[in-house]
């Protein structure tokens, strides 16, 4: 009973437009004043011990090595080299596209990002060689949300940190998905392309495709530090985030010289105040499960659904469904951080693995970054695309329904996910 | 004159904290393998440095900046929400709803800083330290009632000045800092078969067949 107060009172403050943190939070408050008997006190504590996790930490060092990649100039080699593999194909700058972007998103661990420094320089290029602009959008607003499902991923160690989940595994079982994901973009590009005639590139020599590759080396080398290093145990998670940020600054810097150290603090200032929002949600968030577990509300929750029998297949459409839904209005650490602790538990109960898990949720996330109204990837690829929001939409509508294909395949096939880690890291 | 230093404070410490955090976190795991690599002396002198405390610190820091870094952020107008359906009704209307928020804003932070300051108080007539620096608690602790009180203090100013001019700061997600610049693509650096070719389309043909010749 109490559950459906507390939803209704948190539904009705953020439809207020008030900032997701601050409703969570006023929430909390409105019950510990009239209804609980939780100390008051507690409450600040929780503020502070919310975050106080080394883990949590992964969050900031990752958005920064974001920030130095994308102005870094890593994103304009990726392309050259992508381009150089596979521009010979039929609509090869589009599908040179998808495969830079999931380049990038192997050293980026957010969407936006993949969009931003991806999109910025291909989208201009493929308008110039005969593409329509709305294809062109919708190709790399919706590789660009491979950003959270190809390792490492700002969502990924969200979701961990609030289940107490292995971020390491988490990573690695986002590897096949990942590839199996740009591969299917890569396809239907091609198949689109092929039927509509969009222009090819001359086949790039053997040497063409080396010096490409060498030039593109540093950056490619973030994905060997990052994954390598905790696949391999030399770094943890948030060690090998800070790793991966200090390696962008220097390469950014020093090797690539495409950001100079004057616009260092600039990006210090940009990443903390992106990095802060987030942590912010995060300790209203911890706030808020933490009333939810007071209240009982994942227990009772999933021993209502054990009364009614529903099967883990029927659980996991309520899931997928509830989270398209709240894709639709919300940002994806939001949604993770209202929604794990409740569905968490219940998916344990019906014995879900806490990995498979994790990444249905990400891929949900990723069809939420590109449908309207709060898709941040329609946002950014509106920006650079100038097409407006309504077009960018209808660009992407298609390519929808290729993700939803994907997250079906993705919800019953456990295996995709968990096989990897399992050969990799053993049995959980 | 307050608020621009204030302004400067904030924008100084959140910047100087993240990057600092990040060095120190570098140092500490390079120092860790270096340990193994060296022998001798080398590795004498590099056991000396204990390094046991850079963890706690980074999180301290880290939780400083976020404090700090969510009132910038109220001035960046970064804390996003669901405004879809405020944003289907008339402006006035609107108007009272934004006010709302900030206000909803000011008062869970005022509160929390209140809590956070009750708190602080409290330890500051004990003995507690930090597990590995052993900084006195209340002091590390004193990030919540500054940084909220301050947050809340942002809150108000920028519904004041929405009151007043009606302009709200935002963090225009679309914006895409150093495009054109980035746009300028050197393909000329490339060989010149992988050129983005003026191809045969014409812009006749993509509008009116959407590309297709």
């Amino acid at each position: 009973m109490s559950g459906i107060v507390i939803f209704a009172v948190l539904i009705l403050l953020m439809l207020t437009g008030m900032p997701v943190s601050i409703s969570l939070g006023l929430t909390v408050l409105v019950f510990l004043f009239t209804m609980t008997e939780v100390p008051l006190e507690s409450v600040a504590l929780k503020l502070f011990s919310g975050i106080e996790k080394f883990e949590i930490m992964a969050i900031p060092f990752f958005i920064l090595a974001g920030t130095f990649l994308t102005h870094g100039g890593v994103a304009k080699r990726m392309i050259r080299f992508a381009t150089a593999l596979v521009g010979h194909w039929h609509g090869g700058l589009a599908i040179a596209g998808v495969v830079a972007c999931a380049l990038f998103a192997a050293v980026s661990g957010s969407s936006p990002a993949t969009v931003v420094a991806i999109g910025s320089i291909i989208l201009p290029a493929m308008v110039k060689q005969g593409y329509p602009t709305k294809f062109g959008t919708g190709v790399i607003a919706t590789s660009g949300a491979l950003g959270i499902l190809i390792p490492p991923s700002i969502v990924m160690v969200i979701y961990a940190v609030s289940t107490n989940s292995s971020i390491g595994r988490l990573f690695i079982a986002g590897v096949i998905p990942g590839i199996l994901l740009a591969l299917t973009l890569m396809f239907f590009t091609w198949a689109v392309a092929k039927k509509r005639g969009y222009p090819r590139m001359k086949k790039a020599s053997g040497r063409e495709v080396w010096t490409a590759f060498r030039e593109s080396i540093w950056g490619l080398l973030l994905i060997v530090v990052v994954i390598g290093g905790i696949y391999s145990g030399i770094f943890t998670p948030t060690e090998a985030a800070a790793m991966s940020a200090a390696y962008a600054f220097f390469v950014s810097v020093y090797v690539y010289k495409d950001l100079s150290l004057k616009q260092v603090p600039k990006a210090l200032l940009d990443s903390a105040n992106l990095s802060a929002m987030i942590l912010y949600i995060i300790t209203n968030a911890v706030l808020f499960s933490f009333l939810l577990t007071s209240e009982q509300i994942p227990q009772s929750l999933a021993a209502w659904i054990n009364e009614m029998g529903l099967e883990p297949w029927m659980f996991l459409v309520v899931v997928n469904v509830l989270l398209l839904i709240a894709g639709n209005f919300m940002e994806p650490s939001s949604i993770l951080l209202i929604t794990a602790p409740i569905l968490f538990p219940v998916a344990m109960k019906l014995g879900i693995d806490p990995i498979h898990l994790g990444i249905i949720m990400t891929v949900n996330m990723e069809i939420g970054m590109i449908t309207p109204p709060v898709g941040l990837n329609l946002y950014v690829a509106s920006g650079i695309s100038k097409l407006g929001l309504t077009e960018t939409t209808k660009a992407c509508a298609p390519w929808i329904l290729v993700m939803i294909g994907f997250l079906i395949l993705i919800t019953y096939v456990p295996a995709i996910s968990l096989w990897l880690p399992e050969v990799l890291m053993g049995p959980a | 004159m307050v608020n621009r230093f204030l302004d400067h404070l904030e924008e100084w410490l959140i910047t100087f904290l993240i990057g600092a955090a990040t060095i120190i976190v570098f140092v500490a795991v390079v120092h860790r393998y270096a340990t193994g690599f060296f022998t001798g002396g080398i590795q004498d002198a590099l056991l000396r440095i204990n390094l046991s405390w850079a963890q706690e610190l980074t999180i301290f820091m880290f939780v400083w900046m976020a404090k700090f870094g969510a009132a910038y952020g109220v001035r960046t107008g970064i804390h996003v929400g669901v405004d879809v359906l405020i944003n289907a009704l008339k402006p006035a209307l609107r108007a009272k709803f934004i006010v709302f928020g900030l206000l909803g804003g000011a008062l869970f932070t005022g509160i929390i800083g209140a809590f956070g300051a009750h708190f602080v108080w409290e330890l500051m007539h004990t003995e507690q330290v930090s597990a590995d620096l052993e900084a006195p608690k209340w002091l590390v602790y004193s990030c919540i009632p500054l940084g909220s009180f301050l947050m809340c203090y942002r809150f108000l100013q920028v519904c004041w000045s929405f009151i007043k001019t009606g302009h709200l700061p935002h963090a225009d997600h679309g914006h895409v800092e150093g495009l054109d610049k980035e746009a300028e693509f050197e393909w000329a650096a490339m060989s010149s078969e992988l050129h983005p070719k003026d191809s045969d389309i014409t812009p006749a043909d993509v509008t009116k067949t959407g590309g297709r010749k």
